[in-house]
């Protein structure tokens, strides 16, 4: 029956019925565990000195009364991670550099931030930075743009060929292969290439190729591109060709000799078979269409 | 209390006089566990340097158990155990004190000496809860917390150290 139930532990804590406790007093064994009972609770272990472990104890500082550190928060992780996330979107943004790009055939116009106008001519590209814009206005060009810049601190535009830095308001810049063009429509601008530095007022253009330099008059307000021609001035054919090239995003070839002669006058930019005919007429030569974006001008 | 918004495991009066009641049973269970008063005793001041630097974020009905488990923990691999020695009260003698008879006072010092050794011999398990009954005076609600078991599993540990106990003096 003892071994039934765990009763030796009921027995041992004194919670057998009287019944179970005058049975249990039947077992040949009982006297035994009587014993055993009398003897364990004469048991005793070494004392412990306590006074002294309590000073022992007491004599270690207290960690300062964090009662639940910032850091454990949860609500205090989600802010960190947003201000965070927050922090690199508006480094990203202001830091880094931005580029706006004009593929072949398109045209891009944009405000820097300061409200100054850029228009990009087809298959150019600016990048510049956002942060500090307002004390630092410098520019990267490849291509051709034309700006119109608002009031304010040294405005730079750098290009592989040179530099332009504005004292005024508008003006055109245009750096192609080895060609070098600004014109002013306004105000004043100071052209940097190579070691010579010069400094355009309104309606002056000067153009430089190969290290010659070519001073002329504008006669317009306006870059002729911006009103859908591009003027050129004293132009080999190849550089007209590439420019036909990107302003209707096409390939053309030349598949004969032609002239060397230089052109002088404005092509459309929204009529590629005017385009093609006139280049055509000038160098006496024959263009023929092979599909939708390739074209071959032959001799005639 | 001087600071409502700081735990009262931080007052130093409260925090006393909780060590006074937890203190020597901690340590005797860790000494009935592993048999080294030693290290038990060094255990125990562990454990209750950690509650006094962390007073401030266990609060006192939280603070016996935060107790056991450090010192549960804390002992797992550093503890060398050893044969748990123990002693009776001093002017223990023997269940009768009137009788002078040579052969009863022999009987009874051998039974005393067959009893420390079985108890020696049990499990670890079953000596621990045995003894913490036993010397402590433990109720076995007190000690199922304490060793984080169900009542029953006490009243069974301390079943089969009787059993065992009895089988061992009727062995020698």
């Amino acid at each position: 029956m003892m071994e039934k139930n765990y009763n030796l532990s009921k027995w041992l804590n004194n919670e057998l019925t009287e019944a179970e406790l005058a049975e249990f007093k039947a077992d040949p064994d009982f006297e035994k565990y009587e014993k055993i009972k009398n003897f364990s609770a004469q048991l005793k272990v070494a004392d412990l000195d306590e006074a002294k472990m309590l000073d022992n104890i007491l004599s270690h500082k207290k960690e300062t009364a964090k009662v639940i550190p910032l850091y454990k928060n949860w609500m205090f992780r989600v802010a960190a991670v947003l201000v965070l996330v927050l922090g690199i979107t508006f480094a990203v943004q202001n830091f880094s550099t931005e580029t706006q790009y004009a593929s072949n055939g398109k045209r891009t116009s944009f405000l820097l931030p300061d409200n100054s106008e850029v228009v990009l001519n087809a298959g150019s590209e600016i990048e510049y930075k956002k942060w500090n814009w307002k004390n630092n206005r410098n520019l990267e060009l490849q291509g051709e743009a034309y700006f119109k810049v608002a009031k304010g601190q040294k405005f730079e535009v750098k290009t592989s060929l040179g530099k332009v830095t504005v004292l005024g308001t508008q003006f055109d810049v245009k750096a192609r292969k080895n060609r070098f063009d600004i014109t002013c429509f306004e105000g004043r601008v100071k052209v940097n290439y190579k070691d010579k530095e010069i400094i355009l007022t309104h309606g002056q253009s000067v153009t430089f190729e190969n290290g010659n330099q070519i001073n002329t008059t504008a006669t317009v307000q306006k870059p002729e591109w911006l009103e859908n021609k591009i003027a050129f001035s004293k132009e080999k054919l190849p550089n007209i060709i590439d420019e036909i090239q990107r302003q209707y995003d096409v390939t053309i070839s030349i598949k004969s000799g032609y002239s060397n002669e230089l052109f002088t006058g404005k092509i459309p930019t929204d009529n590629l078979d005017i385009a093609l005919q006139i280049i055509a007429t000038t160098y006496n030569l024959e263009s023929k269409k092979i599909d939708a974006n390739t074209i071959i001008f032959e001799k005639k | 209390m001087t600071n409502n918004s700081l735990s009262e495991t931080c007052d130093e009066i409260i925090f006393s006089n909780f060590f006074k009641k937890h203190a020597k049973s901690l340590r005797n269970f860790l000494f009935y566990k592993y048999g080294n008063k030693d290290q038990a005793d060094d255990l125990v001041q562990e454990a209750f340097i950690k509650l006094w630097q962390n007073c401030a974020s266990v609060p006192i009905e939280k603070a016996k158990s935060y107790l056991y488990t450090i010192a549960n923990n804390s002992s797992l691999n550093e503890i060398k155990h050893q044969k748990v020695v123990l002693q009776y009260e001093n002017n223990f003698t023997g269940l009768d004190k009137t009788n002078e008879n040579p052969e009863y006072i022999l009987e009874e010092k051998q039974f005393k000496e067959k009893l420390l050794n079985a108890i020696e011999n049990l499990n670890e398990t079953q000596r621990v809860a045995f003894l913490m009954h036993r010397i402590d005076g433990k109720k076995y609600s007190e000690i199922a917390e304490e060793l984080n078991i169900s009542v029953k599993a006490v009243e069974k540990r301390i079943h089969l150290a009787l059993v065992e106990l009895r089988k061992t003096i009727d062995f020698k």
